[in-house]
């Protein structure tokens, strides 16, 4: 080994240089440059200031920034927090890089070009207002409440979606974490249970966990992941039911590559045999269940051997995954799931996830489907606030809907004027060009408008179809958001929080946070006597005051208030009640069946795939939180964009090596706008492809996102709308490769 | 004993979130792309204990012998190192970078370092790098800096995982040296076995998957003309050269 040796060097040195000694030359070097090379670690110096709550997604973790001369250094993980704890995760740890982006939205703007291909013009703060106020109320006077639609997302839009929905009256309101994510879960939950789940089942405490595409690791939330962890740490079996090996299939014990879309009759399989070989809570489910003769009939439809063939899962692995259940209930966590909206049949299959958790009784139990207990809050309600009119109300097409309309509804009612036009809309915090499935319709949507007002704290593709672009404070700079929770104990009284989201730092730019946007329109549209609040932190107050708290408060308890709780949220025996039609957990809802659907779970095949096609399967990667985090340099850094992955069997006989550059096209011949990087890999099945979402941005003012990574959403065009939810079924689409311009087909 | 500072990444624990690396970049102020703290995503591939996706957090290894110390040209001098516990003393002769006797943290003294590159060059896991700005090398320091407030390193304190675990390797009581007896190892191959300090612990074919792709196979040699471009850096404003 010929290594370099000081010596050697200097010998190099005196060859290239012989006339001055080299001590001499560094040293002048040295005395030129006199600032302090060190860097400062973030605890020179720094203020410590509590109170943050996270939102580089929605989980909230509480923060602590580390303020230096009036700059923030570094975010940390609030050290009282009894939910994050000091950890949090790369998103919330670049934070920062959000506040000092140089693409910020910095004042409002007035688009003097055309919607998706805007020109911006300065405006003032009176101009934005005035305008908004303007062309809202004339869209209201001539087309009534229903004429305006509203696309609201995060802490800071709840403000204003209250408004648009209790005073100007329009039904016509769609989250996005309803529609194109969570929200047939919590229906499916509600139905069953009488209340909904969010992801609270017990991991930590857990001997079985059971993952349905659910991809921990690449999805992160922090105290959830902890809860996982823990679990896994104290021996907990980890079932993982994915097409993809994922981060969760990476340390399963028993992981199975389903073909897409047939959960459902995966899990009819498991509850069958359960039923079957009698190995269910018989105790559990005659004091809280109902209709279970119908449900039993529903599962036998799907016996083991069948299921395998449908699933393409070998039938010993469905017996054996429905045993190892059956040994450790109650104490399995059989996950809700998060991004629920996947083939247009979804409200059947986490149907399906809550029967087998009350077929375990795997509720209200270490390790199972268990709601903590959280402190009360209050809230804040418009003056003489009201419901939308229900004759002008569209989501009753689809009794089991989250709150709401449906997007499909309104999108359509946008587009071709029936049942009534919609001719304004409020985007507040949602980029709807990539989280609706099908871009063009949404697009023409917007391009219908009357009027598009857009308020974010960056640019997204949609705000490209803005008229008016008012710029927030990011959540490092505004009051809004109140966190609480609760935490499970297995040994002692369970604890309970509350924190409030307070500013880290004064907001950067000349940026108004949605009381004050909210305020001014509404005293625009007349509707100044409703107004509730003058201001965010009393906004905030007013929400904490039933829980004895304030800002105040909160603050000198470093910005979180946690107290014992006085009850317990495991259950104590078998006797429980529920909020549901029947007062019982419902196997089989009366109610379904009576408004045309099936009242036990029941699958529905996924549409087909087409021959030389591959499902396109989509889902997250920890560096970022859909498109919102896009134009974050340090995010950015880590993945700079979206490897596709491709099985390498498929690959080899497609001529695909790792490494190569792609396009996709899809089942109605959309392209996508940019390539990507192959990553061929045996971790997916054949007749599958997966691209982590939120990539491909086109919004030229994102210098670091724009044309990075491929958009998937770009190539989800079918339109599977769940029959009993109105939800959007994203994930049946499918594409075929283009390399060097040639599209190449799936040799399937 | 003296310290032997070591770091175990589980990677059963660890959930490849890449906290680690953004926190340390806004710990320390280091520029995109540099890093001093990484996470590289593997596979899935096939490995021949099975299916593997797995990560690859990696850092400076602080290592026994380390290949960066020793090529460092800035003139030496001598310095005392203490034992912050025993009040010991020692007195070595030292470039702009060394390993401390102490502690076993391979470290740079920024004000004397003349940016020259060669420690960035020699080191054959890439865990140093030129500040372009300053004109100085930078790279992790096991965060030797906070451990003296007493706070934990900060990929270490945000770690979600738990799955980075710090200390001393010598103190055979302490969970580090627990790890390095179960079985926990540092990346080296036949080629480079230079002592690393930061030891990999998990299932074997992650293990596999993570050794056959990141452990270098060979020690980095400087060209001539690297030299020459680095001594040319070093006398700039002092000798008009061509």
């Amino acid at each position: 080994m010929a290594e370099i040796t000081r010596r050697h060097f200097l010998q190099a040195a005196a060859l290239a240089a012989a006339s001055i000694p080299l001590s001499r030359a560094i040293k002048v070097y040295a005395e030129e440059k006199k600032p302090d090379f060190v860097p400062k670690g973030s605890f020179e110096d720094t203020q410590s200031i509590a109170g943050g709550v996270c939102e580089m997604c929605f989980w909230r973790c509480q923060l602590v920034g580390k303020v230096r001369n009036g700059r923030l250094v570094k975010l940390e993980g609030n050290p009282k927090s009894i939910d994050n704890g000091k950890a949090i995760c790369a998103r919330g740890n670049a934070g920062i890089m959000l506040a000092y982006d140089a693409n910020r939205l910095k004042y409002p703007m007035k688009n003097i070009g055309e919607r998706g291909n805007p020109k911006w013009q300065r405006i003032s703060w009176e101009e934005a207002l005035d305008e908004c106020g303007k062309r809202l109320k004339a869209v209201l006077d001539k087309y009534g409440p229903q004429g305006i639609s509203m696309f609201p997302h995060g802490a800071s839009a709840k403000y204003p979606m209250d408004f648009f929905e209790t005073v100007v009256g329009t039904p016509n309101i769609s989250e996005a974490s309803f529609f194109q994510c969570r929200g047939v879960r919590d229906q499916a939950y509600l139905t069953t249970y009488g209340h909904t789940c969010d992801e609270n089942v017990d991991m930590a405490n857990a001997k079985v966990i059971f993952l349905t595409g659910s991809h921990l690791g690449e999805n992160i939330h922090v105290s959830h992941t902890m809860s996982y962890l823990k679990g896994l740490e104290n021996g907990a079996k980890l079932i993982v039911i994915d097409p993809r090996f994922s981060a969760a299939a990476s340390k399963a014990d028993i992981w199975i590559p389903i073909r897409p879309g047939t959960d459902t009759a995966l899990l009819l399989a498991i509850m069958n045999h359960l039923i079957t070989k009698g190995l269910y809570d018989k105790a559990f489910v005659q004091a809280n269940c109902t209709g279970f003769e119908e449900f039993k009939k529903a599962c036998s439809l799907w016996p083991a051997k069948k299921a395998a063939k449908e699933c393409d899962v070998p039938e010993a692995q469905i017996i054996k995954i429905a045993e190892l259940l059956a040994q450790n209930a109650p104490n399995v966590a059989i996950h809700p799931g998060r991004f629920s909206s996947w083939y247009g049949n979804d409200f059947q299959r986490i149907r399906a996830l809550a029967c087998l958790t009350a077929l375990l009784g795997a509720y209200k139990v270490p390790g199972g489907f268990t709601n903590p207990i959280s402190p009360k809050t209050g809230s804040v309600k418009w003056k003489d606030a009201a419901e939308p009119d229900e004759k002008i109300n569209m989501a009753e097409k689809w009794p089991f809907h989250p709150p709401g309309t449906p997007t499909d509804a309104i999108r359509n009612a946008g587009i071709t004027g029936k049942p009534y036009p919609i001719k304004a809309t409020v985007i507040w915090g949602q980029n709807i060009v990539q989280t609706i499935p099908n871009q063009a319709m949404t697009i023409e949507f917007l391009k219908k408008q009357d009027f598009v007002l857009c308020v974010d704290v960056m640019p997204t593709d949609v705000t490209m179809y803005a008229d008016i672009l008012l710029p927030e404070p990011t959540y490092l700079e505004r009051y809004d958001v109140i966190k609480k929770g609760g935490k499970l104990s297995t040994n002692g009284p369970d604890k309970q929080y509350i924190a409030a989201r307070m500013p880290i730092i004064t907001p950067l730019h000349d940026v108004k946070d949605s009381i004050f946007i909210t305020n001014e329109i509404a005293k625009r549209m007349g509707f100044e006597r409703h107004i509730p609040v003058q201001n965010q932190e009393e906004y905030v107050n007013k929400i904490l005051e039933p829980a004895g708290l304030s800002l105040e408060k909160l603050r000198a308890e470093n910005g979180i208030h946690i107290e014992e709780s006085t009850k317990k949220a495991y259950r104590n025996g078998n006797e429980l009640e529920f909020e549901t039609p029947s007062g019982k957990i419902e196997l089989f809802s009366k109610e379904l069946a009576e408004k045309g659907f099936a009242g036990a779970p029941a699958y529905t095949p996924p549409p087909k795939r087409p021959a030389g096609y591959a499902h396109l399967l989509f889902g997250r990667v920890p560096v970022h939180s859909f498109t919102r985090t896009q134009n974050n340099l340090w995010l950015h850094n880590e993945m700079p964009e979206n490897a596709l992955w491709i099985n390498d069997k498929m690959a080899a006989k497609m001529g695909i090596k790792d490494g190569d550059r792609v396009k996709l096209v899809n089942q109605d011949g959309l392209t996508s706008a940019t390539d990507t990087v192959v990553l061929v890999t045996p971790g997916i099945k054949t007749d599958a492809v997966f691209l982590p979402h939120g990539y491909g941005m086109r919004n030229p003012m994102l210098e670091i996102a724009k044309d990075k990574g491929m958009d998937d959403q770009s190539l989800c065009s079918a339109n599977c709308v769940d029959p009993q939810t109105g939800t959007h079924g994203i994930r049946a689409n499918f594409v075929r490769l283009v390399k060097d311009g040639k599209t190449i087909s799936f040799p399937i | 004993m003296p310290k032997q500072y070591a770091m175990i990444i589980d990677l059963n624990r660890c959930v490849g979130c890449h906290a680690c690396a953004i926190a340390c970049r806004a710990e320390w102020d280091v520029p995109v792309p540099n890093q001093r703290n990484w996470v590289k995503r593997l596979g899935p591939a096939q490995t021949s204990k099975g299916l593997s996706y797995t990560y690859y957090p990696g850092l400076c290894n602080h290592c026994k012998d380390p290949a960066c110390v020793k090529v460092c040209p800035a003139d030496v001098r001598s310095m005392t190192f203490t034992d912050k516990e025993t009040g010991k003393t020692v007195t070595q002769e030292v470039a702009a970078t060394w390993k401390d006797p102490f502690t076993g943290a391979v470290l740079i003294d920024k004000n004397h370092c003349i940016g020259c590159g060669m420690c960035v060059e020699a080191c054959p896991y890439g865990a140093r790098y030129l500040n372009e700005k300053l004109e100085k090398a930078d790279k992790c320091t096991f965060c030797v800096e906070r451990l003296e407030k007493g706070l934990e390193p900060a990929c270490v304190q945000t770690c979600l995982a738990k799955a980075r675990i710090f200390g001393d390797m010598n103190d055979s009581n302490s969970e580090v040296a627990q790890y390095i007896k179960k079985g926990a190892k540092g990346i080296t191959s036949a080629a480079v076995n230079i002592g690393p300090n930061v030891y990999y612990y998990g299932k074997e074919r992650d293990i596999e998957l993570l050794f056959n792709k990141c452990a270098p196979q060979k020690m980095p040699q400087a060209s001539v003309g690297e030299r020459r471009n680095l001594l040319a850096r070093m006398i700039k404003g002092v000798l008009p050269i061509a």
